[in-house]
């Protein structure tokens, strides 16, 4: 066959044709959010915890409930009423609706968990970033965690709890006093981790300076790892309330919380168990709810899930 | 040679780098002299664990020397310096580290990665200056300022490279250290990135440390060549004249392990292990010496004795030839 020049032409090369990308452009934030509502049991959960969160914040100015008002207590005919649609969860032995002394237990509950947690967070994330970055601060530091996490946890609370008092602010510290060491080891280990990561040294030289090699290097790469952490406290904190509070060594009557209802629910628990079986209940919801959303959220802000 | 009146750009005296662990300390470098000279390429080759790579990073301030001297245009740059000089050295020697996929961070965007270098020492005036700067430190290795604001995992292992090339250049640096820059790349894109390299150094007269342990590469990119060898150089020499007349074995069987691609040459050929135990050490200690103008070879006088000869011997095969 005879090739016709005329057929063909010349084709101009587009040298950066290349290089494009054709992907979509990549948002962290974005993936973090497609990657978490992929999960329906997560969605289902924070519908939940949102539910909790937002009853037990809004409930309350509704309802004014304070354990220490007790406006039917002398009225017996409205102690001990079961569930029922005027009272939805009940009334208890002093006549007071369960459903709103629920909803002021869940915000106290909650606050000091969330403000635990975020203590804990804060204080321990700071730390654990110099404490895994300086080798010097790892002498001392490591020591100091040895001897703090040799002390029995629960232990140091209530013996703080009874040298403070009962209260919120007592507890929020004496939960909070040591575990942001647990959470500077932890974040200490990560660290260490990425420190000598070779993106690390080109950093260096580059001049970048080791305050901003920690915010801009090492810091993007441990909100996996704080969310994990967060997500692990909270609900412990929440069971810590109700079992110190249970076992008689948390708030006081002043302050009505989860843990105050189940102790002074258990009481009546042939009678109405529905009083001590609801606060219990509602405690495990929330707990469980908050830490599958946290682990959901945990694994989605992990970059290495959103290529898949 | 022409090497007496060229100026030394970096030179590096005696070195020697200590690493320790505990009690037990390993020396990865031992006693070692260069001169690097502006404006060439210089190779640094060698096995995995010569200590070429400690070599580099000693330069770059990375590693801390346990003795010796580095010397950058006359001035001293490795031990305690004070916050100004060791800008200065920054702004002067950049580095293109060996992995691309590990030497940027992944959650930051192109953007951030090229620019940093220029952020720690404000080098622009304005965020449209700065702009420009990394558009232009972009499309000159070959990238679109579309880019900007991708992130590395978005690109291919070459792409990246040149990422690193870009962040390096943007410094306008004098020197450049480039750490086995091809070695973890697809064998299709090594020949773009050596262009690119080659491609800045005719532009700006940049000066290289070349560090790879490929010697096909080392030949077509570098002007001179220094083989390393267990943290000590065995051999320097200009790079034709290092494949012309290897004199120490190890540069010789270095040089015998480069395939040729022909399967007959391949199938006859005598692979010389090169084991020190099996050398005659006999003799006093051996030094870095000139055996010819611009080429040094480790050895005592007994061994530089066998050395001339056999240079004698390869001069006059060349010749015949």
């Amino acid at each position: 066959m005879e090739t016709n020049e005329n057929l063909f032409e010349f084709v101009k090369v587009d040298a950066t044709a290349s290089e494009h990308i054709a992907a979509p452009k990549y948002s962290y934030w974005k993936s973090v959010f497609r990657k978490f509502f992929a999960s329906k049991v997560a969605i289902a959960c924070l519908v939940i915890s949102s539910i909790i969160i937002i009853m037990s914040i809004v409930h309350p100015f509704i309802s004014g409930y304070s354990p220490l008002i007790t406006p039917y207590v002398n009225k017996p005919s409205m102690w001990y009423l079961p569930p029922s649609s005027e009272y939805w969860f009940g009334t208890d032995h002093v006549g007071n609706s369960l459903f709103d002394a629920i909803w002021v237990g869940t915000r106290n509950s909650l606050m000091i968990a969330f403000v635990s947690t975020a203590i804990s967070t804060v204080i321990g994330v700071i730390v654990g970033m110099f404490w895994g970055y300086s080798r010097k601060m790892d002498n001392i530091m490591l020591n100091i965690y040895n001897v703090v996490s040799n002390i029995p946890y629960l232990l140091l609370v209530i013996v703080l709890m009874y040298a403070l008092g009962r209260g919120i602010p007592q507890m929020i510290f004496s939960l909070s006093c040591t575990t942001w060491l647990g959470t500077a080891y932890f974040i200490r280990v990560q660290v260490m981790i990425i420190r000598d990561r070779e993106y690390n040294l080109a950093s260096e030289c580059l001049g970048t300076s080791r305050s901003r090699i920690i915010t801009h290097n090492i810091f993007p790469y441990l909100i996996s790892v704080i969310m994990t952490a967060v997500s692990r406290d909270v609900p412990s904190f929440i069971s810590y309330e109700v079992f110190l509070t249970y076992v008689g060594n948390g708030l006081s009557e002043q302050n009505a919380s989860l843990g105050r209802m189940v102790q002074r629910y258990s009481a009546y628990m042939s009678g109405s168990p529905y009083l001590f079986w609801i606060p219990v209940f509602v405690s495990a919801l929330i707990s469980v709810s908050l830490y599958i959303v946290g682990q959901t959220l945990a694994d989605a802000s992990d970059p290495r899930t959103h290529m898949v | 040679m022409e090497n007496d009146n060229r100026e030394v750009l970096v030179s590096v005296k005696n070195l020697e780098v200590t690493f320790t662990n505990g009690k037990r300390a390993f020396r990865a470098v031992k006693n070692v002299s260069f001169d690097i000279y502006k404006g060439e390429t210089f190779a640094l080759v060698g096995e995995s664990g010569s200590g070429k790579t400690t070599i580099g990073r000693a330069i770059i301030r990375l590693n801390s020397t346990s003795n010796g001297d580095i010397l950058y245009k006359g001035k001293k740059i490795n031990g305690p310096l004070t916050k100004e000089e060791k800008r200065e050295v920054i702004r002067n020697i950049q580095m293109i580290f060996q992995d691309p996929a590990a030497s940027l961070n992944e959650r930051a965007t192109i953007d951030y990665c090229v620019s940093e270098g220029i952020e720690n020492f404000h080098l622009y005036s304005s965020e449209e200056e700065r702009e420009a700067k990394v558009d232009e430190a972009l499309s000159s290795v070959g990238l679109l300022p579309e880019h900007k604001s991708r992130y590395p995992h978005e690109f291919s292992g070459g792409q990246r490279q040149r990422v690193g090339i870009a962040r390096a250049i943007i410094m306008e640096p004098e020197f450049i250290i480039a750490d086995e820059p091809i070695s973890a790349l697809d064998v299709s894109i090594r020949a773009q990135v050596l262009n690119l390299l080659n491609k800045f150094k005719k532009e700006r007269g940049l000066t290289y440390m070349f560090i790879a342990h490929d010697l096909s590469v080392v030949r077509y990119f570098s002007d001179r060549i220094a083989v390393i060898h267990k943290g000590r150089i065995v051999e320097i020499a200009p790079t034709e004249e290092l494949f012309a007349y290897p004199l120490h074995p190890y540069t010789h069987s270095l040089l015998q392990a480069v395939p040729m691609p022909d399967p007959r040459i391949e199938k006859n050929k005598k692979l010389v292990v090169y084991d020190e135990s099996k050398r005659d050490l006999s003799g006093e200690k051996p030094v870095l010496q000139e055996i010819r103008p611009g080429h040094f070879v480790f050895a005592n006088e007994r061994e530089m004795g066998e050395y001339r000869e056999k240079l004698r011997k390869m001069e006059e095969e060349n010749g015949v030839k």
